[in-house]
Parts: C-alpha cells; structure tokens; sequence
C-alpha cells in the first residue's frame, strides 16, 4: 500500500481486504520462503555459494590445467600472470585450477560432517527428549563429555590417531557436532512432549519410532535445521584447519587449508598468492553463516 | 555458599574421569600397533610378546585404562622416543608458554570484544552497531590461520616491523617480548573478539529493557549513571562464555603456534601428530581439556560470586 495515498474510507477498506483476501492462509513454511525471498543479504550469500559449487563442479569444463601436475618452470607466477590468472604455486601448479578443484574437497569436507552429525544428533536427541528417564541420562550425560573438549582440538586428537584422509576427517568432525546438535534436538524434544497430539499419538497405541518419525521429526525439524546451518560455516573453516596441519586429504589432490599451509614458505616471494586459498575458505564460510542467519529468520526461530 | 562451591567442584570429578575415558578409548580403539614404533622391524614374536606385557598390553582394556590413569596422576605421561624426553618434562615445558599466550589472548579478545559490544549495544540501531555486527560476522567466518598469514605478509614480508615467529622472554627487553606476542594474539583472538562483541550487544539491548532502567530515569540519574548499572547487570551472560571462548583459544592455539613457532603445546601437538607419536598428542589432549574444564569450573565459581542469583540456580 503506497502510504502517500491518503487514507479514504474506501482505500482503507480496500487496505484491510487485501490483508485477510486470500481463502486460505499461508502455511508455515510459504511464510518462511516469502520471509527468505525478502532478504537481500540472505540471497545474495546463496548466489555467491551456488556460484562457488558451480565452478568447483565445472572446474574440468573451466580450466584445461592438471591441478596436480605443474610446470617447475612456471613457479610462483604472480596474480595476473598471461595463462595463470590468479599466479602458480610453489611447484609451478596453476592456482586458479587448484582452487576451484579444490572448493570440491573444502565444500565435501565441511558439509558432509554437519549432514552425518544432524543425523545421528537428531536421533540420539530425540530419543533422549521422547522417552526420558535413564535413555535421557545416559545419552546426555555422555554427549555432556564432548562439552569438556575445545572442539577443535577434540576433532585434532581423533584426525590423529585415525590418520590423514579426507574420510578419517569427515568422522572427527562429525564426531564433534553430534554433542551440540542432539542437545538441541533433545531441548526440542522435551518441549513439545507435552503436547496434545503427541498424547493423542501415545493413546492410539503406535510404538515409540514411529511417533518419533511421524509426529516428533517434523515438529523439531526448524530449530535443528537452523542450528545445524549454522554450523556449515564454523566446519568450512574447521575442515580446512585439519587439512592445514595435514590431516585432511593427501597431496597432491588441491584442498585450500593444505594449500595455505604448502604455500607459508613462499609469503616472502609471492605473498597474494599465499594468501588466496585463505580468502575463498573465508568467502564460503561468511556466505554460510550469513545464509544461515537469513534462514533463521525467515523459519522464526528464537535461539 | 561453601556446600554450593563444593558441590560444583564435586561435579567437575566425572567430567574430568569422562574425558579421560573418551581420549584412552579414541586412542586405544582406533587401529594403530602401539609396538611398531617401538621395535625393530625384525623382531621376534617372543620379544614382542615381551614388550607387550613389560607395558602391560595384554591386560584387558579397563585394567589398561586404570593402569594410564593412575599412571598420569603421579604425573607419568609416558616416555617419547622420538623426543628422548620424558612426556611429562615436553608438557610442563609447553604448557606455560601456551598459558601466557592465551592468557594474553583471551585478555585482548574480551577487553576489545566487551567495548566493541557495549559501543553497539548503547547506540544500537546506529552506524557503529551496524559495523560491529558486521564485524563480528566476519570474526566467527574468518580462519584464524589465514589472519595469521595474512599479518605475516603485512607486517613481516612487506614492512619488516613485526618478527616472523618464535618466542621472547622478558629479559630480551619488553618490546621484543610483546613483538612477538601481537599477531599471534591478534590472529588467534578473533574468534573471541566475535563472539564478546556479539554477547555483551545483546546482553546490554537485554538489560535496557528491564524495568529497573525506567526506575533509575526516572530518578533523574544521568545517562551515563545509568549505563553503569546496566553494564553491572549484564556482564553474567559475557563471564558465561568466556570460559567457552577458552576452549577456542586452546583449539585454535595448534594453528596459531604452529604457524609462529610458538614453543607450546599446540606445536608439540603439530610436530607429534607429524611423527605419529600419539602418545603426546593423547596426553597433551587430556592436560588441555583438564585446564578448559577447570577454567569453566573457576568461571562458573567466579560468576556465582557476582550473582546471587547463580547460587540458587546451582
């Protein structure tokens, strides 16, 4: 409504039948989209990540340099360099390629353990809300173990003694976000236990599972799912600190933390260059956390 | 009160055990021959079997487990055969330099973060908030070893002002002592500054809305009179996290002193984990955890000490 108008008893009228005219009324998750749609910031941090997964994906279709293989010849090119756009490493390897090769291990690295961790916290978490008593105790008070840990280095000691890999990463850091993610399953949980249909749901006799997929799951899935966003950035960075002390994928495959760490010598010769691999885990992990800020609003959720 | 204390200490006892267990378990169930580093690639099968029970490898798993905990109350971590150090002397020597470092880190990320959060959240709505917000998005986002590295081509390639790496005590004279603490500070604190910035923000909006504000306006005292009392009101939910923000340090400081050659126990973490020598990582895992869950536990005694209302809550 355009608030130069001034206000006629019609317009106000007219006003008020466009606010209650639809028949029926929008669902929860058509608000969440419309709220979402509504923020710039929000759209624009999914641009910049769609556009991030696109070019590790198409990076064949980009760039015909072998990102393991380079020319000993071509080492430490600088940004701008005829042929190396974005300069080469210490090994004559041609950056731009081994970027965009390796946002695919980066992005794998940092998404993957959220996925698993939000599936066997949601479990563990929803379990311990729905049924209480000593499942609660047990589940939670072990869970409680994993608080005792700085997280990453937690995620250091397991990466360790599992060895490097990009597989052994994926189960550190998993590791480390399940605590988190089924205690907020299990908060959820225990908040809407109480409610009428789930009571209905106990009277009609169906066993404990499948309440807890029927009716639990869908009731709990916005906060987890807003919590679990949130983590996509802080394990983006997490990932690449394990591949920066080489824990995370094995040369020569290209994966920016390594990248970081097997360019430090060369800071003194070509500095920007050193510093790139940092710039685009930077980049992910923003956009990450400015789209999961976005989604939290959009789904309402109060932390 | 004292019952209160102690019955928060009481309850630091099995998170302590808890963590103990979680790291033996890792480190003893994972696949790995603990002899292989030990013995020679030849060695007979009678000689290994020897080995196994002079270290008590074959006793089943809980009695091994109660054997290395006893074992690392008497301070026993172990000996390192590729350091030719006793484990415990390695730790002992790197724990201090790991406390100065954190302690100065943690020190610059609250003091930075409280005035930066305060600052926003006083003014809030206005430019300084929408920076500091904006800031503190980018401080939970940024890797902390690209800050480092970053720093490193600023200050030690291109000026030459600040030194690459390393560690100077106070005898070398101040200002080299504190050269070499700024960007291992800067880098490993942002984090922090993050998050203090964001937690005191919404802790001073918070407290500015509550009833008692209105009373005191309404007292006539002074805007700045009224802040004071704001300010006192909303620091419990800041001291809460610092303990949380600790955690980020210790994690964060394998990063932060690998890259500067800090001389702590992140580094020893780096250069054990890079000669597979799991013993130290598994004992300096323990002594890290140990310090954060003694840490938390002095802050939660800190916080019951500055708000009465904690102690009911305990």
């Amino acid at each position: 409504m355009a608030l130069a108008e001034p206000m006629t008893a019609h317009s106000a009228i007219a006003a008020w039948a466009a606010v209650d005219a639809p028949a029926t009324p929008e669902s929860y998750l058509q608000a969440a989209r419309r709220r979402f749609m509504s923020s710039r910031v929000g759209l624009a941090a999914l641009a910049v990540l769609l556009f991030l997964v696109a070019l590790s994906v198409c990076a064949p279709l980009l760039t015909s340099y072998d990102p393991a293989v380079g020319q000993p010849v071509d080492r430490l090119k600088a940004i701008g360099t005829p042929g190396h756009l974005l300069g080469t490493d210490e090994q004559g390897r041609d950056m731009l390629t081994r970027i965009l090769y390796g946002g695919r291990m980066s992005l794998i690295a940092g998404l993957a353990p959220v996925f698993v961790a939000t599936v066997i916290g949601t479990a563990l978490g929803s379990l311990s809300g729905f049924i209480g008593r000593w499942v609660a105790a047990v589940i939670m008070r072990t869970m409680d173990m994993f608080y005792a840990f700085p997280a990453v280095l937690l995620a250091i000691a397991i990466s360790a003694s599992l060895g490097p890999g990009l597989f052994n990463q994926i189960i550190a850091l998993s590791i480390i976000y399940i605590a988190p993610i089924a205690r907020v399953a299990e908060a959820a949980t225990r908040r809407i236990v109480v409610a009428e249909f789930i009571e209905a749901a106990k009277l009609t006799g169906a066993p404990t599972t499948r309440i807890i997929v029927t009716q639990v799951l869908a009731n709990i899935f916005s906060p987890i799912f807003v919590y679990a966003s949130g983590l996509v950035g802080l394990a983006i960075v997490t990932a690449a600190s394990l591949s920066f002390l080489g824990l995370g994928v094995r040369p020569p495959t290209p994966e920016w933390g390594f990248m970081l760490n097997s360019l430090r010598g060369t800071i003194y010769v070509n500095p920007w260059v050193a510093a790139l691999p940092g710039f685009f885990i930077f980049i992910t992990s923003i956009s990450f956390n400015m789209l999961a800020d976005s989604v939290r609003d959009a789904l309402d959720v109060k932390e | 009160m004292v019952t209160l204390i102690l019955r928060r200490i009481a309850m630091a006892v099995p998170t302590l055990l808890g963590v103990t267990v979680v790291i033996w378990l890792l480190l003893s169930i994972l696949p790995g021959d603990p002899l292989a580093f030990l013995l020679p690639q030849d060695a007979s099968p009678a000689d290994r079997a020897r080995l196994a029970t002079e270290l008590g490898l074959d006793q089943p798993l809980p009695i091994r487990y109660v054997d290395w905990l006893f074992d690392m109350m008497r301070g026993d971590f172990g000996y390192s055969p590729f350091r030719r150090r006793e484990v415990a002397d390695l730790i002992a020597a790197a724990w201090k330099n790991t406390a100065l470092l954190a302690g100065f880190s943690a020190a610059f990320g609250l003091t930075i973060g409280i005035s930066l959060g305060t600052l926003a959240g006083v003014y809030r709505g206005s430019a300084i908030d929408r920076f500091v917000t904006g800031l503190a998005i980018v401080g939970l986002s940024v890797p902390s070893f690209w800050v480092a590295i970053l720093l490193l081509i600023v200050f030690s390639a291109q000026f030459k002002v600040l030194p690459a790496g390393g560690m100077a005590t106070l005898d070398g004279g101040l200002s080299s002592f504190l050269g070499h603490l700024v960007m291992p500070v800067i880098s490993g604190s942002m984090v922090s500054i993050a998050i203090t910035a964001r937690v005191t923000r919404a802790s001073i909006v918070e407290t500015f809305k509550a009833e008692f504000v209105d009373t005191l306006r309404a007292k006539g005292l002074r805007e700045r009179q009224v802040l004071l009392h704001v300010a006192k009101n909303a620091i419990s939910p800041v001291l809460t996290t610092t303990g949380l923000q600790v955690g980020f340090l210790l994690g964060g400081s394998v990063l932060i002193e690998t890259i500067f050659s800090w001389p702590g126990l992140g580094q020893l973490v780096f250069n054990a984990i890079a000669a597979r020598d799991l013993r130290i990582v598994q004992a300096t895992t323990v002594v890290i955890a140990a310090t954060f869950v003694i840490l938390n536990l002095l802050v939660d005694l800190l916080q019951m000490t500055f708000d009465p209302r904690q102690k009911r809550a305990a």
